[in-house]
């Protein structure tokens, strides 16, 4: 039988933590210079930000306050491999479609990490389809070794190395998202027996 | 065309329902790729990469086996890379799989999915409804033209612990069983243990 995890999360998160890979400082200088660029970028326009549920939520309401330019907000959510949606349908589902047509518009989609690109590669299809003016990709983190679907990152804020990062928004087992900072989790919170 | 994948390895049967999921097209080991000839022209060692995605136009390779035991799959890449510059193809090492398994809350396959019991669990994945696999007709000339130039005789030239083959004349190739696989998966945990390797 094997056990989810070896160990329980703790009552103090950040003991849980074998290293702070991104402090808090880091992160809010980087959403700073990328809300400028940005801002920049889209001078005299105005862009619709997309953010994929959840894990992007801390960046994207950074990253908006960043940025000073009109901005519209909109949010995703699509199913996860592996979560309870799998085997009902074998097929990624929309689980929180756009609230306002993008038809026309430049939009910003706002991830936290990439890795395999797998998620951003169906929503990049499924955006196209709604016919915005132009679509442009910003993520908090990039993870390139873990790539299968090679997508051009328009903004990018971390390349990472392949380990296990959770905090800022990332989780294991829809924990340790609210940690200030991204952090390697301990491989006994996740090596499986 | 329409055809009924059979996988050598879990990991793989996992991978192809990872990219149905997701809406990313695949073909199952379409193509295998001489990289080495005798001095008559025989082919002598070829690669096949477990899957091609049409739509991105790049080959992936997995392997499950611990990094330590990697080394002769990277040097056939690197081959494959020299002779074949215009193919792309990506090598999902062991640790990215299983850590893909983690992402994905799939706790028992990252932990079955590792060096010598990825080998075993593929009879559970054959076990499993077959999955469909599209095929090009545009992929279907291309590894034809492979096959033609690859014409030659059927050797292995070592041991290999995992799925990798000599080319053959044809696309149905016979593939080493399961249980040779085993077998040689055994001498290599054998004398991974005799060498003290990691293991």
């Amino acid at each position: 039988m094997v056990e989810a995890h070896k160990k329980a999360p703790s009552e103090d998160l950040r003991l849980d933590i074998g290293e702070v890979l991104i402090t808090e400082d880091e992160i809010r200088a980087k959403v700073r210079e990328l809300g400028g660029r940005i801002s920049a970028d889209y001078a005299a326009k105005s862009v619709t930000l997309v953010s994929v549920l959840k894990g992007s939520l801390p960046f994207m309401a950074d990253l908006m306050r960043a940025i000073s330019i009109p901005v519209q907000i909109d949010l995703m959510e699509v199913s996860s491999y592996g979560g309870a949606t799998t085997e009902s349908s074998g097929l990624v589902r929309i689980l929180k479609d756009l609230s306002s047509s993008i038809a026309g518009r430049d939009v910003l989609i706002v991830e936290d990490i990439i890795d395999t690109g797998l998620t951003l590669n169906y929503l990049l299809r499924y955006l196209r389809g709604k016919n915005p003016a132009s679509l442009r990709i910003c993520a908090l983190l990039d993870k390139p070794a873990r790539r299968l679907v090679e997508i051009p990152i328009d903004y990018t804020g971390f390349t990472i190395p392949d380990e296990f990062v959770v905090g800022y928004g990332l989780d294991f087992g829809e924990i340790y998202r609210n940690l200030p900072f991204i952090g390697v989790l301990r491989p006994e919170l996740y090596q499986t027996s | 065309m329409t055809d009924q994948a059979r996988f050598a390895h879990a990991s793989e049967a996992e991978l192809a329902r990872i990219l149905d999921y997701y809406g990313v097209r695949w073909e199952y080991e379409p193509r295998t790729f001489p990289i080495m000839w005798s001095l008559d022209g025989k082919v002598v060692e070829s690669f096949s990469p477990d899957f091609y995605l049409p739509d991105l136009s790049v080959y992936v390779e997995l392997t499950t086996l611990k990094q330590s035991l990697v080394r002769r799959k990277n040097r056939k890449l690197r081959r494959l890379r020299e002779l074949y510059p215009d193919i792309r193809v990506k090598l999902f090492y062991g640790k990215d799989f299983r850590a893909l398994m983690l992402k994905y809350g799939r706790f028992d396959l990252a932990a079955s999915l590792s060096g010598l019991e990825g080998q075993v669990a593929a009879d559970r994945a054959n076990a499993q409804p077959r999955l469909s696999v599209v095929v090009h007709a545009s992929a279907a000339t291309e590894a034809s033209g492979a096959i033609r130039m690859a014409s030659g005789t059927i050797e292995r030239t070592d041991d290999e612990p995992d799925d990798e083959r000599v080319a053959s004349g044809a696309r149905a190739a016979p593939r080493v069983s399961r249980g040779s696989r085993r077998r040689r998966g055994r001498r290599v945990f054998q004398a991974a243990h005799a060498t003290g390797g990691d293991y």
